[in-house]
């Protein structure tokens, strides 16, 4: 892990009334692509509001690329981009300009912000339509937008709350690709809040799984993936209860899916025992699926967890 | 094509200082605000004004001057018009003080104050753009994931009002009392109305800040345009309407207008009928003249205590703060 965090908190706490939104989280993050999984209401805006300060925090500390949060704000947003979940603009303003004014709030002088702010909206792929109000753009074009205000000042990590939503599969794809970018190609760290696991499980090498505020994991995904080695689905053309009764004999846990799969927990890291035993029992798979949505997986027996200790 | 074959570019430059970014919210709201529909309009209106006050100030010059073109024009009318022309040019030549300074105060006072209410009205439209269409858009979200505060959005936002109203009230006055006396036919009379110009700076510059911080707090009422803008007015219509009832039932009530509290601090600096008094006494001849004014306008023309004036704008300020407070919150 490289020495310079980008994030730190210690027991962090958030209280809205009588409910905890975030309970004792305690984090070491390195810089990269971040990964802030967990279902509605979870925390993870929250989580983000509190570390740009737009939540005061109840008790616990944090530090956001080395300073102080609640001391430093300007220093700490001057290099830090927000994309919020709902719609937030200034209305009345074509793209360009609102582009070029958030730069000016971050302190670049207005003829490099609005040259910046030309660069990140041909960047985000928006063309002409950044001479209109934005009041006439659609979803998707918001969601460009937003993308294009949160870098246009060249921050060294960038808050994106649910980035795709509301955007068709196509739309999705190409702000997924950018948001991808921004880390492989140039190094800004992102954090990326979504309950969309396979758009994290594409964009992000470090995982942050919350429920009920409490940060139930934090790993990276290829350990988070390596965890979940051991089963695998198998895809047969009938002849279920044999392999069913296969497994049994070796005392492997199996469950038919919906979807005419067999699931099996063959305990291993790899598949050699399982196509040993297919081997056995003389059945031809027609697909084997390893380690099927390991994500999703840790995912759902993280919240079980949760649930169970609530 | 991929999307973004238009390659991220790193910044590297020095980042511009708080004062710049709260220019920018400043700047960006006062180009708004002369966007909305008749804005440029009203403006040019209160330049308009502005001129007009300029041209009165040329003609109360032009008295001074025994073969002015203006002592002719009237000296046409009636030979005794002439004489009486001539006598009052020279108790006024005698008397600069009073014959600059003091006329220059006193028409001060009654330009300042109208166009004032000019500049009250046109603030209603404007209300809007201050807060209210931030806490629509959840706008404040995205000030407050930039690298400004709560306080420097504020201070942009004061300063847009506050720039609104130099455009709409400051500069006009300011510009009058420039040219009147630019056009007077002595430099001297820079020095006699320098008078007028303090009062008209310290009348203005504290109204506007008082206006500009109300304006503010109505702003933040509401997420609603519309509610804002008629609250703003219906303020200042009824507040207008409960000054004579409470001149006869309850003064108090008549602290509720903020209009009517502006007004007491203009009386207040412009010293209006210590003015007219001081110029009575110095020049027999404009005795006589002022001889017709009803005592109810002498009355009214006096100089108040400030002590109502001052706790209710402090109320009405402490409010709107509060309001702001509450309001301009990112969630």
């Amino acid at each position: 892990m490289p020495a310079e965090l980008v994030i730190e908190t210690q027991a962090l706490c958030k209280v809205f009334g009588n409910q905890k939104a975030l309970d004792d989280v305690s984090l070491a993050i390195a810089p990269g692509a971040i990964g802030l999984l967990g279902p509605n209401g979870a925390g993870k805006t929250t989580f983000m509001k509190c570390l740009l300060q737009l939540q005061p925090l109840t008790s616990g500390s944090a530090k956001l690329l080395g300073r102080e949060v609640g001391a430093e704000g300007r220093e700490i947003r001057k290099r830090v981009g927000y994309t919020p979940e709902l719609d937030c603009h200034i209305p009345g303003m074509a793209g360009c300009e609102y582009v070029t004014y958030c730069a000016q709030l971050c302190g670049l002088p207005f003829q490099v912000g609005r040259q910046r702010a030309h660069e990140m909206l041909d960047f985000v792929g928006m063309g002409q339509e950044r001479y209109r109000k934005i009041d006439t753009y659609s979803t998707g074009m918001k969601q460009r937008l937003k993308l294009a205000q949160a870098i246009v000042h060249d921050p060294e990590i960038v808050f994106l709350d649910e980035p795709a939503n509301g955007l068709d599969p196509k739309g999705q794809g190409q702000i997924l690709e950018l948001v991808q970018s921004l880390w492989r190609a140039y190094g800004i760290t992102v954090v990326l809040s979504s309950h969309m696991l396979q758009d994290v499980e594409l964009i992000c090498e470090q995982i942050i799984i919350i429920a009920r505020g409490r940060v139930l994991v934090h790993d990276s995904l290829a350990n988070l993936k390596a965890r979940r080695r051991g089963s695998a689905e198998v895809v047969v053309p009938g002849r279920h209860e044999e392999l069913e009764a296969a497994c049994a004999r070796r005392q492997w846990p199996c469950e038919l899916l919906p979807n005419g799969h067999v699931k099996v927990g063959h305990r291993a890291d790899s598949l050699n025992p399982l196509l040993e035993m297919l081997h056995q029992i003389q059945l031809a798979p027609l697909e084997i699926i390893p380690s099927p949505n390991a994500l999703e997986e840790t995912f759902v027996q993280a919240l079980e967890i949760s649930h169970a200790a609530a | 094509m991929p999307l973004h074959d238009v390659n991220y570019k790193h910044w590297r430059g020095a980042h511009l200082g708080v004062w710049s970014r709260r220019r920018a919210i400043a700047w960006n709201g006062l180009t708004a605000c002369l966007q909305v529909r008749w804005m440029m309009n009203l403006v040019v209106l209160c330049w308009g004004l502005g001129l007009a006050a300029a041209a009165v100030l040329f003609m109360a010059g032009q008295l001074l001057v025994a073969d002015s073109a203006v002592v002719q024009w009237v000296s046409n009318f009636n030979p005794m018009l002439q004489m009486f022309a001539k006598s009052l040019t020279g108790w006024l030549t005698d008397h600069p003080e009073i014959s600059v300074g003091t006329t220059q105060n006193v028409l001060f006072y009654f330009i300042g104050s109208w166009l004032m209410r000019v500049s009250i009205f046109a603030l209603g439209p404007i209300i809007p753009l201050l807060i209210t269409r931030d806490l629509a858009c959840n706008a404040i979200v995205i000030y407050s994931s930039k690298a400004v505060t709560r306080g420097d959005y504020l201070l942009g936002k004061f300063a847009t009002a506050f720039g609104f109203l130099a455009l709409t009230w400051l500069g006009p006055v300011c510009a009058a009392w420039f040219l009147g006396n630019l056009l007077a036919p002595d430099w001297t009379f820079f020095w006699h109305a320098r008078l007028a110009l303090e009062n008209l700076l310290i009348y203005g510059l504290s109204s506007m800040a008082v206006l500009s911080v109300l304006a503010l707090g109505v702003s933040a009422l509401s997420a609603n345009e519309k509610s804002t803008t008629a609250f703003w007015f219906m303020w200042w219509i009824l507040g207008g309407v409960i000054v004579p009832i409470g001149q006869h039932t309850r003064p108090w009530l008549c602290h509720l207008s903020f209009g009517f509290n502006i007004n007491q601090i203009a009386l207040h600096t412009f010293r209006v009928a210590e003015n007219i008094r001081k110029a009575e006494e110095s020049i027999p001849i404009l005795s006589t003249m002022a001889g017709g004014l009803k005592p109810a306008t002498r009355a009214a023309l006096e100089s108040p205590n400030l002590a109502g004036t001052g706790l209710a704008l402090l109320v009405m300020l402490c409010l709107a703060a509060w309001v702001v407070h509450q309001r301009v919150k990112p969630e």
